[in-house]
């Protein structure tokens, strides 16, 4: 008991073989099948989010959210996909017809292909690659890909805009990223999901909580959501990249971003916060897959908080952050805890971590003073104080009504 | 009048003998200046007398004698009572210099008196329509412009109950009958030329690249007018060298509707509630620019009771315009309205006490010629109290801890959108905007109205002229109304409402006028000339939406373009006002 999903396979299996199938055959429709029950509960997750998103974003604004179709709302969605498959569908003129009809497939494509290296228990994985954090990294650079495709094919200045603001954003914060990404590689000593989730007898991210933040926020930039959506920015482009996307392939788009948070949530989750281990999760793996979407949802909503809380950034403070800030600390605490690796024996876990986790404070606490020092001087003022204006100007007037002003 | 402004009256006269002579028409005031000498007059005004804001520039069509008129109002920065001056030029080639060179503040207010009346403004550097379309034939607001489906040069129409029953000139009038198209125009097969001057305006270039690489190109984006951030039917036509601005043009008028020619159509009372639709999310003050307006022409002052209710009214509509622009400028900035629902949820409350004295929450017509409407219902006045005394402070406290030090609230609007103290006032800048560069400006004290002298308040001022500072001395604007109508609703005596009987017909005797106030959104005036029949002469709104645009290009130029919806939110403008 505890694993039903591996007995399932194993029995479906089996019954293959006794119907004479060839081995590769076997093993060619059970991969087939995985990924069919994979992506499909995958996408039905899908739409459940769209409703767990609207409905967390109204309690984040003093609003109930949807609460009209079925309990709670939770039908909602499923009307949304109705209303969005029976919209008319529109071709720009002008448009590159190729291009823009496949932009929203890899939207939502490359965020489906993240799941099959993504461990959801100990015996539930799609594939156990030993490059695993590299092809991660490689499909968030297809995902842009997709976006700026939508962008260029839209035949649209506002999507133009979008477009390559999504080529400065991406390409930029793919760099601290990957950097970040390292350090659970070097903790792991392997680049394969399995394996790091494996190594996290502690959570990586008590022993790394500098990459851990980096990872977070890098990720959030990947994904385009606010405090870096610019790439969509609804109050200045509109909508960015999928203006001019209308029905199921602007649904396309929207499942691909909503589900691309769950997924980075997910990432997250197993590269840092031990993805489905948990209390019982060896012996019973199905409680794996349930620790690992309870992490995997969390942080999805700590991404909508941020969403939901903050302003959006300008594309040149973006930049800055990014290249003056987020890389040369991303570089300098993967240095550090390079050579710190080298130095402290692994052969105690407990030293090691305290070892590591001093460090990763000394590294905060020095970039905090740094900051500190460089912060920005008080702005200049253009105007100084005048005396109010009044109707008769007399030195009286003019000192008994001083101006309410702090600066 | 005060002192000063007879001495500078009476060296207007002995310096330019002739070419300054007084208004002497009953119930005028001012001077009339030969339209030539306008510039060196106006000039020496500014430069010598302190004359340097411009408030309002407007065309008047004198039809029965043949001309028209442009009036200026000027004002000292430093507070008083204005200057009108008039120019006065031929119907028939309606032409006045331009006074751009002098206050640039007058630009955008030439260019609709050029399109509403046709006057032609000598060296205006960009003289197009402004409101109307570009194929639009004729200048409407001439006296002899008659509209389609015209029926009598005022209300109430004689026709609409001939047999008891209401019937509409339309339905029983086509559309081709009546209406006077330019010689060989085809409406079926025109083409609009539309934008090509617009576009030929903005200047793009082509930038080569440095030492053979690759060649930049300028690209004109269209911002509006159907975009969420341009708070209505507004285009910005920007013109972007990568994401900078270098270029920038305003267009309205999508939601153009000739409210002035209608004006003049109502009578003094129909104006009233019509004056809600300018700004609709602060009716009140709307009404009371034009209560005060009329007034000054009736002569008549409305009872202690009604001035105490009138101010507690402004100052909540003030609270609630402001509570609103803040929340809808972070939506500007991307915060993808959390702020902005925490925000409104307070300004529902201030419209609860609207419907209550008035009936409806936005269109309130609660002003009325000497009073107003109605008195506070039962339980109102305690609802007031608790709202100024208790829960309006306290809300107003939590959004300021929420928003204030934000980190990207402050990224993005510190040294952003920069207007000079200098240039808010050559450009005629008003309200929050104009205190925000520096200039403690505000009719409330600077030319008092009602009853603002008796309470005791600051007037709210900051230095930087960004939009961090707008954002500011908006919370500061909504501490000091507090501070009013607490002391307000402290005082407020018992009484009588309405001076006199009310009346649907009011007699408004032969005259001008200009009433101005403090509106939340800048300085709101009416300029009302009455003939003495029921229906004004001329009803002209200076409207601060539509003025505070002006220095709009100046702000932005050089910006990031995500910085021009920020920008554009700071100033705060309700397109019901700016296109009327």
């Amino acid at each position: 008991m505890g694993d039903p999903i591996t007995l399932i396979g194993k029995w479906l299996e089996n019954l293959l073989y006794s119907w004479g199938l060839m081995p590769g055959v076997v093993s060619l429709i059970m991969a087939v099948i995985g990924v069919v029950v994979i992506a499909s509960a995958v996408l039905v997750l899908d739409i459940l989010l769209v409703w767990v998103e609207r409905k967390v974003v109204a309690r984040f604004q003093d609003r109930l959210g949807p609460n009209r179709v079925g309990p709670f709302g939770i039908i909602q969605p499923i009307a949304d996909v109705i209303k969005l498959l029976i919209k008319e569908d529109i071709l720009p003129i002008g448009a590159d017809k190729i291009v823009y009809n496949l932009a929203p497939i890899m939207a939502l494509g490359t965020v489906l292909l993240l799941w099959a290296v993504l461990p959801l228990s100990s015996t539930v994985y799609g594939t156990n690659l030993n490059v695993g954090v590299l092809y991660i990294v490689a499909l968030g650079a297809i995902s842009t890909l997709g976006i700026i495709m939508a962008g260029w094919a839209s035949n649209n200045k506002y999507a133009l805009l979008g477009a390559f603001r999504t080529v400065a954003q991406m390409v930029s914060y793919e760099v601290p990223l990957v950097i970040a990404l390292l350090v659970p590689v070097i903790l792991a000593r392997s680049m394969g999901l399995t394996d790091i989730v494996e190594a996290q007898s502690i959570w990586f991210v008590f022993i790394a909580p500098i990459p851990a933040l980096i990872v977070l926020i890098t990720s959030i930039a990947e994904l385009g959501r606010a405090p870096f959506d610019l790439i969509e920015a609804e109050s200045e482009i509109v909508a960015g990249f999928h203006i001019e996307y209308t029905g199921m392939k602007f649904g396309l788009f929207y499942a691909g971003e909503l589900l691309h948070a769950l997924t980075v949530g997910g990432i997250i989750a197993t590269l840092f916060l031990g993805g489905w281990r948990g209390p019982g999760a060896e012996t019973y793996p199905i409680l794996g897959i349930f620790y690992f979407f309870i992490k995997a949802l969390f942080l999805y909503w700590v991404i909508m908080w941020i969403k939901y809380s903050l302003p959006r950034i300008r594309i040149d403070h973006m930049l800055n952050f990014n290249w003056k800030f987020l890389t040369p600390l991303s570089l300098v605490i993967l240095i550090v805890m390079a050579i710190v690796d080298k130095i402290v024996p692994k052969t105690s876990m407990l030293v090691y971590s305290l070892v590591m986790l001093f460090v990763n404070v000394v590294v905060g606490w020095l970039t905090l003073q740094l900051l500190r020092r460089n912060a920005k001087s008080a702005r200049m003022r253009v105007a100084e104080p005048k005396p109010v204006a009044r109707p008769e100007p007399s030195p009286t007037a003019a000192t008994s009504q001083t101006s309410s002003s702090s600066s | 009048m005060s002192e000063l402004t007879t001495i500078v009256e009476n060296t207007l006269e002995t310096r330019f003998p002739e070419v300054v002579v007084r208004d002497e028409r009953k119930g005028y005031e001012g001077f009339i200046i030969q339209a030539e000498k306008l510039v060196e007059v106006v000039t020496k005004l500014r430069d010598d007398f302190g004359y340097d804001y411009l408030s309002s520039v407007t065309g008047v069509d004198y039809l029965p004698e043949g001309k028209m008129e442009v009036v200026y109002h000027l004002y000292k920065s430093t507070g008083g009572s204005a200057l009108v001056l008039k120019a006065q030029t031929p119907r028939e080639v309606a032409s006045v210099p331009s006074l751009v060179p002098v206050y640039p503040g007058a630009e955008l207010q030439e260019r609709e008196a050029w399109d509403l009346y046709g006057i032609h403004f000598e060296g205006h550097p960009d003289l197009r329509r402004i409101l109307m379309w570009e194929g639009f034939h004729g200048h409407p607001m001439r006296k002899d412009w008659q509209e389609a489906y015209y029926e009598e040069d005022s209300k109430p129409y004689k026709s609409r109950w001939p047999d008891g029953e209401v019937w509409r000139s339309e339905d029983k009038n086509t559309f081709h009958k009546n209406v006077d198209y330019p010689a060989g125009f085809d409406p079926e097969t025109w083409v609009p030329d539309g934008d090509a001057s617009l576009y030929a305006g903005l200047g793009r270039v082509v930038k080569p690249g440095n030492g053979g690489g690759l060649g930049t190109e300028q690209v004109v984006v269209n911002m509006g007018p159907q975009h969420p951030s341009t708070h209505g039917v507004f285009r910005m036509v920007v013109t972007l060298d990568g994401e900078t601005i270098t270029a920038l043009k305003p267009v309205m008028g999508y939601l153009h509707r000739n409210h002035e020619k209608i004006g003049e159509r109502n009578t003094f009372l129909q104006n009233m509630p019509f004056t809600d639709r300018l700004d609709y999310l602060s009716s009140m003050s709307n009404n009371f620019g034009y209560a005060l307006a009329v007034e000054k022409l009736m002569g008549v002052k409305p009872p202690e009771r009604a001035e105490y209710l009138r101010v507690i009214m402004a100052e909540f509509t003030r609270i609630s315009n402001h509570i609103w622009a803040i929340g809808f400028l972070l939506n500007d900035l991307g915060a993808y309205f959390t702020p902005m629902l925490y925000a409104v949820e307070e300004r529902e409350l201030i419209l609860d006490i609207f419907e209550a004295v008035s009936g409806s929450r936005m269109m309130c017509n609660y002003f009325r010629f000497g009073g107003v409407a109605r008195d506070l219902p039962e339980g109102v006045y305690e609802k007031i109290r608790k709202l100024v005394y208790d829960r309006l402070p306290r809300k107003i406290d939590e959004l300021d801890l929420y928003l204030t030090n934000n980190e990207i609230l402050r990224s993005r609007g510190e040294g952003v959108g920069i207007l000079t103290p200098d240039q808010a006032i050559a450009y005629s800048a008003s309200g929050p905007l104009l205190r925000a560069s520096g200039v403690p400006y505000d009719i409330r004290r600077a030319d008092p109205y009602s009853i603002y002298e008796r309470f005791d308040f600051d007037v709210a001022v900051r230095y930087h002229g960004d939009i961090y500072d707008r954002y500011m001395i908006r919370l500061d604007e909504v501490r000091q109304s507090l501070r009013i109508l607490q002391q307000a609703v402290r005082d407020m005596p018992e009484g009588p409402i309405q001076e006199g009987k009310p009346q649907y017909q009011v007699r408004v005797p032969p005259g001008e006028a200009y009433g101005r106030v403090e509106g939340p959104k800048g300085e709101l005036g009416y300029y009302v000339i009455s003939n003495g029949k029921p229906n004004p002469w001329r009803y002209h709104v200076r409207a601060p939406s539509f003025v505070n645009l002006t220095p709009l290009e100046i702000m932005c130029v050089g910006n990031k373009v995500a910085d021009s919806v920020a920008i554009l939110g700071s100033i705060d403008i309700v397109l019901g006002e700016t296109d009327r």
